[in-house]
């Protein structure tokens, strides 16, 4: 630490500076940082065949998620569960509210945090996907509004066919992008607290929905 | 009381909470021992290297912590800097006050734990609200947390129910998923009425100064997108050199900790968020904790500060199976807590040098860290150091007189020669504790002294 | 070179016995310096380095040389290889220790591994239930005692469920922690009969001590042996039956 650094910094900044330095002044030995390969750390196992949309989809199931096609899909879904109001990112207006609100869902595209709790699903747009892990990638430049994504208790998740679908963790790690806030989102929320026992929809989305172009529909379906 | 501490309350443990523990432990384990075998051919050799990439950021400490700030200040995050416990609550309590904020809401933190935040904001009159579904009933119960990632694994349904209803949660209801969705319907409206976010962080990374949590309730998230202010605390051994290198970790955390290949939610925290969106914090505070971290950096203990708290070490010890968490008096318990708790005590570590007794060193918790931590070697150097200042061992005998006698083949002969004669002994009435200790639950085998070695001497006469 | 344990010179005059006899049925010379006294692990277990290094002098002092030093223990020879390493850390005769601990070598594993043994001839009828020691992980005793046993006719191995817990001896950890070390042991116990095994066996007559003994006033039964008892045993009912016939 030179003179200049030290003085720019608080007392506070400059104290742990210097106790980390002097500890670090006797070390007898260093580690260094180890070479390794991207592959080490992928489970490749998990990788099985398909496109990187197939395989996805299968390990996005495999924790709990739901991959559906088609928005008429969506609807029934929604239907059938009595999710029969909700909130739509207004620019996915045209392919999933529009639609949704001719089956006969109340679709709102405007998100008022007073009325969270009238939005039982919640549609926005994914930034892309993991294969390796099913998880869907969310970040603050696509998803229209952080609350949306998470307080109803259906999230749909909407990934175009143009959403960019990471084979493993390590290259959705390079993807990360500038956004300040990105999630990964495997599955639907859930705890174990209360006696180890597996409970889903905490306070995220209890259903964690995919939407996902029906040319990469999961092989077998 | 007589005896070690740990031991006693184990002893005084309800054989129902010990049950609970013992299980819960066993199933975690298993799970991760399955899932790391199944995604990966060599897991220990994943383990080792997670292990050295930890040590070589520590061991360049000065450098990486000077890159993560940097980092962190050209993405719009204030950073602060806590050398003591103290001086973190200080700053959070300011932090709080300029902004106005009086109700905050928090993710589960390990360190804010560590530095008792919730008594010191609840005495100076901000409402801090844990809500993790585990923290949240520690709370409300006015428990503390007794496992690294499982703070209620000591308690059952009942006991929660219990609390709910005396705390005007609704009637009495053990059911898990009633428990759950109670607990969503009162929390989202604190999160909704809070002015602030507290979290801890995972791993910070010094290449991007990105801040990684992970969770799987969503109670994180909702603490960053319902208020305009987040302030994280993270202790400063928690940062990793690059983006990349959290491939690593993140493989291991939640596989280790819960058998999963990831939590939930898995975030990348730059910053605060861009002006135009419409939720997400305005501003981001992140304070940096020492709180002996940078003492223990040159120390001949020095590994443990890889921790990355996954609590598998506590879920595989037979030792913490039988105790539970707050057997260990302190916020972490278990075999990482064994060797930390004491050390970051400081000058009261006397007080806690019963902590790295309190283990036959059978070394599971080592083969369990997912970053090879060699904790037993670590206790090791603990009771040394124990010794060395003098400290009592409660129930241990002095070894002083048995290594005089153990460096002299006389002496050693001597005592050995006893006969089978020695059998007739009442060793009930010999008053030496630890021999009287054996006793009460095990029998002694035959005394054969000196047998083994007459008949190795007999045969070599022809 | 022979070194035969604390526990097997004060208790366990058999086990040490017939661990001989196995590596001399092996083709082994054994010489036993008869100055030995212990490894020193008692005292290092409390942290009381300074006392166990001066019994871990007079030890390295004993088994000198080249010679290869084979201990009927899992924990003994950990004591050597590994635990010296950390008491004699910045001490001037590191240097010996590391050296002593080269050379160190639990029985199994120097049978499977240091002779090349492919398998142990011999013959028994038995269930037997293996029981590894703690200081055994990370070494290669447990495949080695689980290739010799594996081989000998008629033996049937059965394992004992949740392997990786410890029984509870733990040196003095047994009489400072009494409760947590026979709740343990219990534990184990229930697990290691549970298959109602003929014997118990392990590499370490310290665990067998404790479980037995809390076996015993528990009032159920066990044999435990040590490995090389049952190693001799086996190849003793072989030679007799090729006498017979």
């Amino acid at each position: 630490m030179d003179e200049v650094e030290e003085e720019a910094m608080s007392p506070g900044e400059r104290e742990i500076f210097k106790a980390v330095e002097e500890s670090l002044a006797d070390l007898p030995g260093k580690t260094p940082l180890p070479e390794y390969e991207d592959a080490v750390c992928v489970a490749s196992g998990r990788l099985g065949e398909g496109t990187p949309r197939q395989i996805f989809a299968a390990n996005f199931e495999a924790v709990g998620g739901r991959v559906l096609a088609r928005v008429e899909d969506l609807a029934s879904f929604l239907l059938e569960n009595d999710h029969g109001a909700g909130y739509c990112d207004p620019a996915l207006k045209g392919a999933v509210g529009a639609p949704l609100e001719e089956a006969g869902l109340k679709v709102d595209y405007e998100y008022e945090r007073d009325r969270c709790d009238e939005y039982l699903f919640g549609v926005t747009l994914a930034s892309g996907a993991i294969a390796e892990s099913g998880s869907v990638v969310l970040n603050d430049d696509d998803t229209s509004d952080r609350l949306a994504a998470l307080t109803p208790w259906v999230h749909v998740a909407v990934l175009p066919s143009e959403g960019a679908v990471h084979l493993t963790i390590p290259d959705a790690i390079a993807a990360l992008g500038g956004s300040p806030n990105v999630v990964w989102v495997t599955g639907p929320s859930k705890t174990a607290d209360v006696e180890g026992i597996l409970i889903e929809g905490v306070h995220g989305p209890g259903v964690q929905i995919c939407l996902m172009p029906v040319d990469d529909r999961p092989a077998g379906r | 009381m007589s005896g070690q501490p740990i031991d006693h309350y184990a002893r005084s443990l309800p054989r129902e909470r010990r049950d609970s523990v013992s299980a819960s432990g066993a199933v975690t384990t298993q799970g991760r021992s399955d899932v790391l075998a199944r995604d990966f051919e060599d897991p220990d050799a994943l383990r080792r290297l997670a292990g050295q990439i930890k040590q070589h950021a520590l061991d360049h400490l000065d450098d990486y912590l000077r890159q993560a700030v940097a980092k962190m200040r050209e993405n719009g995050v204030e950073v602060h800097f806590a050398p003591t416990a103290e001086d973190a609550r200080t700053i959070m309590l300011d932090l709080l006050r300029r902004n106005g904020v009086g109700r905050v809401v928090k993710a589960k933190s390990m360190a804010t734990e560590e530095i008792h935040l919730n008594d010191h904001l609840a005495a100076n009159g901000v409402d801090c609200l844990e809500t993790d579904l585990g923290e949240f009933i520690v709370q409300i119960d006015r428990d503390t947390p007794s496992h690294i990632v499982r703070p209620i694994i000591h308690k059952n349904r009942r006991e929660i129910a219990e609390s709910f209803e005396a705390h005007g949660l609704g009637e009495y209801d053990d059911d898990p998923a009633t428990i759950t969705r109670r607990a969503r319907r009162h929390l989202r409206a604190k999160f909704l009425g809070s002015q602030a976010g507290i979290t801890g962080g995972n791993f910070l990374s010094a290449e991007s100064g990105r801040l990684v949590l992970v969770t799987n309730e969503g109670n994180a998230r909702f603490s960053m997108a319902a208020n305009s202010l987040h302030i994280a605390l993270v202790g400063i051994e928690k940062i990793v050199p690059r983006d990349r290198d959290l491939g690593v970790f993140l493989n291991l955390l939640a596989r280790s900790a819960t058998a999963q290949q990831l939590t939930v939610y898995t975030q990348f925290i730059g910053g605060p968020k861009a002006a135009n969106r419409p939720s997400g914090p305005e501003k981001m505070h992140v304070v940096l904790l020492d709180n002996r971290r940078s003492e223990l950096l040159g120390s001949n203990c020095r590994e443990i500060l890889r921790c990355i708290r996954c609590g598998a070490c506590q879920n595989v010890c037979p030792v913490y199976r039988q105790a539970s968490g707050h057997a260990y008096r302190a916020v972490y318990g278990g075999p990482v807590g064994a060797v930390l708790s004491p050390l970051l005590a400081g000058d009261r570590f006397a007080e806690f040098a019963d902590l790295p007794k309190a283990s036959s060193l059978c070394g599971a918790c080592r083969e369990v860290c997912p970053v090879d931590i060699p904790i037993p070697d670590l206790l090791l150097r603990l009771r040394n150091r124990a010794s060395e200042e003098g400290i009592e061992s409660v129930g241990s005998p002095s070894m002083g007189a048995f290594a005089t006698v153990a460096s002299s083949p006389v002496l050693w002969r001597l005592a050995m020669s006893g006969s089978r004669a020695m059998n007739l002994l009442p060793i009930e009435r010999i008053p030496a504790k630890p021999l009287q200790e054996w006793l009460k639950v095990r029998t002694l085998p035959e005394w054969r002294g000196g047998e083994f070695r007459k008949w190795m001497k007999s045969r070599k006469k022809p | 070179m022979f070194m035969a344990t604390c526990l097997c010179d004060a208790f366990f005059a058999e086990a040490a016995r017939a661990a001989v006899e196995v590596l001399e049925a092996a083709g082994c010379e054994v010489i036993f310096p008869e100055d030995q006294t212990c490894c020193g692990q008692p005292a290092f277990n409390g942290g009381e380095f300074r006392s166990s290094r001066r019994v871990a002098r007079h030890a390295m002092e004993v088994f000198a040389g080249d010679l290869p030093v084979v201990v009927p223990s899992g924990s003994c020879a950990a004591m050597n290889v590994h635990g010296n390493l950390l008491q004699f850390e910045g001490e001037p005769d590191l240097g010996k220790a590391k050296d002593l601990g080269r050379r160190t070598w639990e029985l199994c594993d120097y049978l499977v591994n240091g002779l090349g043994l492919d398998r142990w001839e011999g013959r028994l009828r038995a269930k037997v239930a293996i029981h590894d020691s703690c200081h055994t992980r990370g070494t290669g005793t447990g495949d080695a005692m689980r290739r010799l046993l594996g081989g000998i006719e008629d033996l049937e191995l059965c394992e004992v469920g949740q392997r990786d817990q410890c029984c509870g001896f733990g040196g003095t950890f047994s009489v400072a922690f009494p409760h947590i070390s026979a709740e343990m042991g219990t534990v184990k116990l229930d697990h290691a009969l549970e298959a109602m095994p003929d014997r118990v066996v392990s590499s370490d007559m310290s665990c067998l001590m404790h479980l037995s003994g809390l076996a015993e006033r528990q009032g159920r039964t066990i044999r435990a042996s040590s490995v090389a008892e049952v190693l001799r045993d086996a190849s003793a009912a072989r030679t007799s039956t090729a006498e017979l016939g």
